[in-house]
């Protein structure tokens, strides 16, 4: 014990609570890290991820009103700003590690429950890193995509450590999925599972099916996910992916819609619902599913203007029915003025931007307002910061205010 | 009013407590660090340490307790190598066995993995290791072995064995009982091909005292 060393290790400390913050970080202190950055929430933690590179994150699940440690951890392993090599410790309280056991898609490297000793935690750590090392060259493979490599390496691991065999398995069954091999795929999953029933190859199996369009298959696996486990608010996704492949838009809205009330701060479900709603024209749900996403996006890896656009759109669409109610104006007004902060240098961006306004001032009877708007843009044009009108929106425009 | 279920309020009155232990627990190693090595009260401080520890621990099983009778309780497996498993419990439970003078020690083949609820087991294991510091005289022994489809894994001491103690027969009114129910809806909740889970109360053959076994199957 206590043989590794630390000194050259980088650490990330993510917790709320003032004193459990300095009791850890003596902690790490005392094992003998020189670099320990905090973090006092989910927020923070992100903006320094986002700028350096840390190989250890110790987090605790609470963190506070912001985003919990879960949603954190989803957000940083999706957008790919933690490497697979880097080891994520979760701090857990008796009731929140149901949350985070039953996420199964995004699972921290390990746990540890509060309260826990110095000497608890320097154990933990230790075996973590241990396993950690025994997978780095699976892991180096994975960082860099090379998916056949990591497949190889994870083979190898498995012959000289037969108790890595589940993680491995695992690995290699996440491989073939990213490369497109869903045979292979569902055939390692399904070998996991002739063991017995693990969660994540249930969950491995379902997705190939679903790529292999063994449609309701893939529900049934995912239906017994959700039956299993209460916390596991990906399969929504995925029912809803399976509804809009059967082409039940409506029913994959309701799922969509159910999963939201379950975990309301995931953007990426809400920028789904919102999309899902502008194809089945229910545009009052798309407006409130984007409305949430930008609310959102400020402290969030997903912060693209794609969010705000398709905000601003579900208004041209709403006034094409009805005339915006001063609310609606207001929202309206908050989304642009946050365009025009945030994306206002992409002239892809500056045009859509236009053109929504142009539309919505058209929509609603204002033409001194779509002239005005109109003029902008083409003087943008002129100098080079915005994109033209397409040739479909310049007919457009000329006939409604000419004609 | 509206009536209320007493054991969820009772359920979430113990989860307070337990935070308040965690609390304590922090700051009795603040104040262990503030003082001099080597000083009068050491041993002291340690007997607190290792109650309050007791008490959180206890305070687990109480609550997973609730959950498992409620059902509230979800399962989550995973396939763990069983020395690293017992060593980690051998490593939480050692300072209470040596504060009682006790030897605390595992026995199990190197590469032998099981697949059970760590938590949950991690839980019982600790319920039945201090239950057994009551009784025993010298040591506690945890083993760990596969029979047929079933992972087993026992704790044993060389007290006086169940059999001295009949009173706890199907009791809940005692801590052993309360312990024991604990363990048997905690193997019960293991199913894996329609074979459940169960506990075993017997005589140890190599140490002489009670062996409580749990069967999880595989």
């Amino acid at each position: 014990m206590g043989l590794t060393d630390f000194s050259s290790h980088k650490a990330l400390l993510i917790e709320d609570m003032a004193e459990a913050r300095i009791m850890q970080k003596k902690m790490l202190t005392d094992f003998g890290f020189q670099s320990i950055d905090i973090a006092m929430k989910a927020e923070t933690a992100i903006d320094l991820l986002k700028t350096q590179s840390f190989d250890l994150i110790l987090s605790d699940y609470n963190l506070g009103n912001g985003k919990d440690g879960q949603q954190l951890l989803e957000e940083v392993r999706h957008s790919k700003l933690i490497p697979n090599t880097a080891t994520y410790l979760m701090v857990t309280a008796e009731t929140s590690i149901e949350m985070v056991m039953g996420a199964i898609e995004f699972q921290p490297d390990g746990y540890i429950t509060k309260p826990f000793s110095q000497a608890l935690l320097q154990r933990r750590l230790g075996k973590l890193l241990e396993m950690k090392a025994k997978l780095k060259q699976v892991n180096i493979a994975l960082d860099k995509k090379d998916f056949p490599k990591a497949i190889e390496e994870a083979y190898k691991v498995i012959e000289v450590h037969p108790s890595l065999e589940g993680k491995c398995h695992r690995v290699i069954g996440e491989c073939y999925l990213e490369m497109k091999e869903y045979r292979q795929a569902k055939e390692i999953f399904a070998s996991v599972l002739k063991n017995r029933k693990m969660p994540w190859a249930v969950f491995g199996e379902a997705r190939a099916c679903f790529y292999l369009n063994q449609l309701e298959q893939s529900e049934s696996k995912f239906r017994q996910l959700m039956l299993d486990n209460r916390f596991f608010v990906s399969a929504y996704d995925w029912l809803a992916k399976i509804k809009i492949a059967q082409k039940d838009n409506a029913a994959a809205q309701a799922i969509l819609i159910d999963a939201i009330e379950r975990s309301p701060k995931n953007l990426l479900r809400q920028m789904e619902l919102g999309k899902l709603s502008l194809i089945i024209k229910d545009y009052n749900t798309a407006e409130l599913a984007f409305r949430r996403a930008v609310s959102l996006a400020k402290h969030s890896c997903y912060n693209t203007a794609e969010i705000y656009l398709n905000h601003l759109s579900t208004f041209a669409k709403l006034s094409e029915e009805a005339p915006l109610s001063s609310r609606q104006k207001e929202t309206f007004q908050s989304t642009l003025k946050k365009i025009h902060q945030l994306f206002f240098d992409d002239p892809a961006v500056r045009a859509q931007t236009y053109s929504y306004e142009t539309d919505i001032y058209l929509n609603s009877k204002d033409p001194n307002n779509a002239k005005n708007t109109l003029q902008l843009w083409i003087r943008d044009v002129e100098t080079g910061i915005a994109l033209a009108p397409t040739n479909q929106q310049n007919t457009h425009y000329k006939l409604v205010l000419e004609g | 009013m509206k009536k209320m279920d007493i054991s969820t309020i009772l359920a979430s009155a113990i989860h307070e407590s337990k935070n308040q232990v965690g609390t304590l627990l922090y700051q009795l190693q603040g104040l262990k660090e503030a003082l001099p090595s080597n000083n009068a009260n050491e041993s002291k401080v340690t007997m607190i340490e290792e109650s309050l520890k007791k008490l959180n621990d206890e305070w687990v099983e109480y609550l997973y307790l609730y959950r498992l009778a409620s059902n509230g309780y979800e399962l989550h497996v995973d396939t763990f190598l069983l020395d690293e498993f017992l060593d980690d419990q051998v490593f939480a439970l050692l300072a209470s066995a040596n504060a009682k003078h006790l030897d605390l020690s595992y026995h199990c083949e190197k590469s032998l993995t099981g697949t059970f609820d760590e938590r949950l087991m991690t839980a019982v294991v600790g319920t039945a290791v201090y239950n057994a510091l009551r009784f025993a005289k010298s040591k506690i022994e945890i083993h760990a072995s596969i029979e047929k489809n079933f992972l087993v894994i026992s704790v044993e001491d060389d007290g006086q064995g169940f059999k001295a103690t009949p009173e706890d027969e199907d009791t809940l009114n005692s801590n052993t009982g309360l312990g024991l129910y604990f363990a048997q809806l905690s193997a019960n909740a293991h199913v894996c091909n329609e074979a459940e889970g169960y506990i075993k109360k017997e005589q140890s053959t190599s140490l002489g005292g009670a062996k409580l076994a749990i069967y999880l199957p595989q």
